[in-house]
């Protein structure tokens, strides 16, 4: 498989501040690619390093093999969805999906046409004639994923598309555009705050820190073996153990990862310490030790007897489920 | 799909230059802001040049001819008593105008601020702004009309019977004139008439950042009406007064049309550099007279920026 | 607790200042109607509509002042249009060194009073030995309108959101389809607020236009006559008259720019 976007220890420094640094990254042709990381880590930067609205203070950027260093937004065939999806105020829908069609040239019944078109796959097909003020947060969404479809772009980035929308749409429509990528076979590049929805849609992620990645690989490795505590903490609900804490359990003297699902209450074990919060889950009941003071939550599966809070209990788990991640 | 180019061709002369925007935004500020710098550099910037440069020339007193070396004797002149005079009496006039618009533009703007809601918010921003935006000359002329002897508001003081109080002030020392028209209070009034919206505005404005709640906390706290207006209402107003005295003291200090309309003839600042610059054609005193309301105006707002009346405009 | 009614006496005052504001104003239109021409007699003695003839058919004086006007405002406002907005687009972009400074450049020829303006434009025409003409009066006009186009232009361009530019080249357009497309006519009505109330500023000014004019009649505009009327006045009810066109002249741009821009923080009229 070609690379669709490669960065090549790509920066991106404002004055002092650091906002990409360093980054090398590839992202495959036709893949679902996820740029996950707290707010200021530097992926939505690295999203407008790609479309063209920033440009690096150091490296290479390819998209699809070619350096897009001279290249203006206007020129590349990447296309975006924006946060605030960015619809045109003054045009109705059709119009707004139809402009990337007009700049270029095409003729009024034709971009029509293909628009009216587009309008149908994200399914608002009634909707040409408004204007983007009358729609509800959800079809502007839609609108602006048309609109920037509408191209057939070589890549389509998403700034956090879905962090207006409430919780039920959120999914719904997380369910659709994964669909709808694999249907189109686009390269989508998608940044998201939210772990729960970079490791369901993505079919591989970037995990950022402070304008690094932290971790690259699939939604299972970076789930099962987070390369540093800082993943570990910030992806999924892992225990995260102290190196003296690994040793007392018979590890080496290094930090590691722990999963809940893999952890199990047992009579005896090396360490113990009383439970200290419970949490019914439906499907189990979240149990949190306080083992030599750090937290260690494990999985209770539904019919299995809970202890209560406060009394003291030792956990085990299979030695292949702790995961080491070096003594820093 | 994935047969289209990842890159697409610059298709013609403005596809080069956005991309060359793209590469060299400092390329499209210049292009931007060349003309408009231009214009008010060279003809803005180059006129205040101009004018500093005659207040420093001096009018040769035999022959009228101004004498183009520099000197400081044209602004000496302005201390001489009956120049001073006009500097003195225009300060004057600026800050008791300042005053009384102050005064009255509070109830206007308290209320707009405060209690003015929907509809009525509206007619009261039309209301200041109307007056604010139409005519100048006509306003003036208004006045002409009313304060005429035989004008509204002589004869509403027939009907009254109230003409001796008109009598009375006319005949304070310093407000002499046959009428209204022709006294200094005229002109006083009118000035500030016409300069009132500049002092409203900014007022509203500052008196709409004091949230409700600050003044109901006031009054939880024990405080009367007149406390809250007093401790809370005023200091907060006061950025906003500051502001809107900016524009009434400047446009008083730089007016020649209404004391030249209206009042006794006597000199201010504004009608001396139009007769200096006109009949007498003494070019360098008229910008002598002119620099001054510069400097008093620099001094001015570089108190106002300290007192934060910035925020407000 | 306060209450949300107002005391009598702040209701009173309040609407007593607005009636203060806009009473005058209309003397002006009773007094176009009375038969007295020769002072400002109240009540008037005897009402006619013979003035509004009289200015039409028989003051010949009237009409070349008017065209003048009519003609600075219209140049000076399209220049002050096409300056205003390029330093609008300019300013709302990234900070630049000199940002505050241009800001404040922009901002002095209506900061300061009107006859410094005025006497400046006169020093340097003196200096430069520049004849008066129609164009030394649009010099001084256009400089003062550049704030009021702008003021407008820039709470437009604060207002819209920066995506809708970058979504544009995002979608292939170059600058110039971007500023047609999207961005032209997201400002039009601002622009066109602007624009409006630059027009009458223009058609109304008389401060600095007197030391721009000249003292030829080819180079007298309307406020110019009417101050003349003022000082020397003859048919008094005359002026009354074109009293009233000027006074619609600045009246109905005002409206205007305030419906076009009502409802945003943006509201035209500030800063004049």
């Amino acid at each position: 498989m070609t690379a669709a976007v490669e960065f090549l220890s790509v920066s991106r420094h404002f004055g002092p501040v650091k906002a990409v640094d360093g980054v090398d990254l590839t992202i495959a042709e036709g893949s679902f690619f996820a740029m996950l990381g707290p707010s200021g880590s530097g992926k939505t930067t690295c999203l407008r390093l790609i479309s063209g609205f920033e440009k690096p203070t150091g490296g290479t950027i390819r998209i699809f093999g070619e350096d897009v260093s001279n290249t203006p937004p206007h020129l590349r065939n990447v296309n975006t969805v924006f946060q605030d999806y960015a619809l045109f105020p003054h045009m109705n829908v059709r119009d707004n999906v139809a402009y990337g069609l007009m700049v270029k040239g095409m003729g009024r019944a034709q971009r029509h046409a293909k628009a009216e078109e587009m309008l149908a796959l994200v399914k608002l097909d009634a909707y040409g004639d408004r204007k983007p003020a009358q729609l509800s947060g959800g079809q502007r969404q839609r609108v602006a994923l048309a609109r920037a479809l509408v191209n057939e772009p070589r890549v389509l980035l998403l700034d956090e598309p879905l962090g207006a929308l409430d919780l039920k749409l959120r999914e719904a429509m997380q369910d659709e555009l994964k669909a709808l990528q694999k249907r189109l076979g686009l390269t989508f590049v998608f940044v998201t705050h939210d772990q729960h929805e970079a490791l369901s849609m993505a079919d591989s992620l970037a995990v950022f820190n402070e304008g690094k990645i932290a971790q690259i690989g699939t939604p299972q490795d970076i789930y099962d073996r987070p390369a540093t505590r800082f993943v570990a903490d910030f992806v999924g609900s892992s225990n995260v153990l102290p190196p003296d804490l690994t040793r007392a359990l018979g590890g080496p003297a290094e930090w590691a990862s722990l999963r809940p699902e893999a952890t199990r209450l047992s009579a005896t074990g090396p360490v113990s310490g009383p439970v200290k919060a419970l949490r019914y889950l439906g499907s189990g009941t979240r149990v949190v030790i306080d083992a030599h003071g750090t937290e260690i939550a494990a999985l209770v599966p539904a019919g299995q007897p809970v202890p209560a809070e406060g009394t003291t209990t030792a956990f085990a788990f299979e030695p292949s489920a702790l995961h080491l991640m070096g003594t820093k | 799909m994935s047969s289209s180019p990842a890159i697409l061709p610059a298709k013609g002369p403005a596809d080069r230059l956005t991309a060359l925007f793209w590469r060299h935004p400092r390329v499209l500020l210049a292009i931007l802001l060349t003309p408009p710098l231009l214009w008010l550099g060279v003809v803005y910037l180059g006129s205040l040049a101009a004018l500093l440069l005659q207040s420093f020339y001096s009018i040769d007193e035999f022959s009228g001819v101004v004498k183009e070396e520099f000197t400081l004797k044209t602004y000496a002149e302005l201390l001489r008593p009956s120049n001073f005079d006009i500097l003195l009496r225009t300060v004057l006039m600026a800050a008791a105008v300042t005053l009384a618009c102050a005064a009255l533009a509070f109830p206007i703007a308290y209320y707009a601020a405060r209690y003015a809601k929907g509809h009525w918010k509206a007619a009261f921003y039309l209301g200041v702004m109307l007056p604010l935006w139409s005519s100048y000359l006509v306003k003036v002329y208004a006045w002409k009309l009313i304060l005429a002897k035989e004008g509204i508001i002589g004869w509403a003081a027939e009907q009254t019977h109230t003409s001796w109080i008109i009598d009375g002030l006319l005949s304070i020392p310093g407000m002499e004139g046959s009428s209204l028209s022709t006294s200094p209070l005229g002109t006083f009034m009118v000035f500030v008439y016409i300069w009132l919206p500049y002092m409203i505005l900014p007022m509203q404005a500052s008196l709409e950042r004091v949230p409700n709640s600050m003044l109901e906390a006031s009054a939880d706290l024990g405080a009367s009406r007149g406390q809250t207006f007093r401790t809370v209402i005023l200091p907060l107003a006061l950025p906003g007064v500051i502001a809107g005295s900016i524009f009434t003291f400047s446009l008083t200090l730089g007016d020649y049309i209404i004391p030249q309309i209206i009042g006794n003839s006597a000199n201010f600042i504004g009608m001396a550099v139009y007769q200096l610059q006109g009949t007498a054609g003494n070019i360098p005193l008229a910008a002598a007279f002119a620099v001054v309301p510069i400097l008093i105006m620099l001094i001015y707002l570089a108190i106002a920026r300290r007192m934060g009346a910035f925020d407000a405009l | 607790m306060l209450s949300d009614r107002s005391p009598l006496s702040l209701r009173a005052a309040a609407i007593g200042g607005l009636l203060f504001l806009h009473l005058p104003i209309l003397l002006i239109f009773l007094y176009a109607f009375t038969t007295e021409e020769r002072s400002f007699q109240f009540p008037p003695p005897g009402l006619t509509t013979q003035w509004f003839g009289v200015a039409w058919n028989d003051r010949p004086d009237i009409w070349p002042p008017l065209w003048l006007s009519l003609k600075v405002a219209t140049i000076a406002t399209a220049i002050a249009l096409v300056l205003g907005t390029l330093v609008a687009a300019a300013m709302t972009r990234t900070a630049f060194f000199g940002r505050d400074q241009i800001s404040l450049l922009i901002l002095l020829p209506i900061a300061l009073p009107g006859v410094i303006t005025g006497m400046a434009l006169r020093s340097a025409f003196g200096v430069m030995d520049i004849p008066f003409s129609v164009w030394t009066i649009v010099l001084g006009h256009a400089t003062f309108c550049i704030v009021i186009v702008y003021n407008n232009a820039v709470a437009r361009l604060r207002r819209l959101s920066g995506g809708i530019m970058e979504a544009s080249a995002d979608l292939g357009a170059n600058a110039f389809q971007t500023f047609r497309h999207v961005l032209l006519p997201n400002m039009g009505s601002a622009l066109l607020a602007g624009g409006m109330l630059a027009f009458a500023l223009s058609f109304d000014e008389v401060i600095v236009t007197i030391f721009t004019a000249g003292s030829g009649t080819e180079s007298k505009t309307l406020p110019i006559w009417m101050l003349d009327e003022l000082i020397r006045p003859r048919q008094r009810p005359v002026t009354n008259v074109v009293a009233i066109v000027v006074f619609a002249a600045t009246l109905l741009p005002i409206l205007a720019a305030y419906y076009l821009t009502r409802g945003g923080s943006e509201t035209a009229g500030m800063g004049k």
